[in-house]
């Protein structure tokens, strides 16, 4: 049986401003617990609702992001992880990342860069004309999620990809508030 | 015509479709992974109803909506519309906290769509 280095781990946490984290399989049931104590966390922070909305707003289209790309993607299990820190400035950084495909990583990556360079205006726009386009999926926003969250952000959100030697790739999004 | 009651969770609005005079009252956050499934019977409920009855109020304490929801959420918003162009009186009242001026920029959004009495009121 290995140790677990709790203390180094909560140095890494205390280090990088970490209020919540989770890594594993992530359920239905799952998302709306951990956004509870989120919105717990912010109740006791001198937060506006408004804000507070925005943050979980993002977390909860981050985390049905990844489980919709596991369900159409036939992918074994939702395994995601999941962070939410706050920085020097008192922003709320959310970032959730997955295993995908290489190519749907690149494309998303792609996707993500396209937003992060618009501004507002042409933020709302493009979300007005996305609300419009016709579903191909009943169940999802049909790419509403990352232009939603992209106008909530109060910096260009971010993107990250691992490419994998197995021939996946892991895939994270930051979005600050 | 028969009402549609759907309880309330953490995720998803406490729905009451009433009639005589008909309504739609719905309360809470939104934001099930298929807001399509829950919907789509208030949806048909609203054409059934307004394929008779000449008025139809919505009532709104929604706070939260996640995109999916927002998407249906328009679906329903389209179909009062139609029938405020054909000639029927049907009214969306949104509630929220005066506290959360986002509630109040989402309603916003939808309202700009549309030409149908909207009405965005502050609470508290």
């Amino acid at each position: 049986m290995h140790s677990i280095d709790l203390f180094a781990l909560q140095q890494r946490y205390t280090e990088q401003g970490i209020l919540l984290c989770f890594n594993g399989p992530l359920s239905s049931s799952l998302i709306e617990e951990i956004g509870k104590a989120l919105r717990n966390h912010m109740e006791s922070q001198a937060i506006t609702p408004s804000s507070a909305m925005d943050v979980f707003g993002v977390y909860i289209e981050l985390t049905q992001n990844i489980r919709h790309y596991f369900q159409t993607h036939a992918w074994p299990e939702a395994v995601a992880t999941v962070v939410i820190a706050r920085d020097e400035a008192g922003h709320y950084l959310v970032s959730a990342g997955n295993r995908v495909q290489i190519a749907d990583g690149r494309a998303l990556l792609e996707r993500v860069a396209a937003l992060a360079a618009l501004d507002k205006a042409a933020l709302r726009a493009k979300y007005k004309e996305q609300m419009r386009a016709p579903r191909a999926d009943a169940a999802s926003g049909a790419g509403l999620g990352l232009i939603d969250m992209a106008r909530k952000a109060s910096a260009p959100i971010q993107g990250q990809l691992q490419e994998l030697a197995d021939g996946s790739a892991f895939f994270s999004l930051t979005v600050a508030i | 015509m028969t009402e549609l009651k759907i309880a309330g969770s953490t995720s998803t609005p406490t729905i009451e479709c009433t009639t005589q005079p008909a309504r739609v009252y719905m309360k809470g956050d939104s934001y099930p992974e298929n807001a399509f499934d829950l919907y789509q019977p208030v949806l048909q409920w609203m054409e059934a109803q307004l394929a008779s009855a000449d008025a139809l109020t919505m009532d709104l304490e929604l706070v939260y909506l996640n995109t999916s929801s927002v998407r249906i959420m328009m679906d329903l918003f389209d179909t009062l519309e139609e029938a405020h162009t054909s000639g029927r009186q049907v009214t969306v009242n949104w509630y929220y906290d005066a506290r959360n001026e986002r509630v109040a920029e989402l309603a916003g959004e939808f309202k700009e769509d549309l030409s149908l009495p909207f009405h965005i009121l502050p609470q508290g």
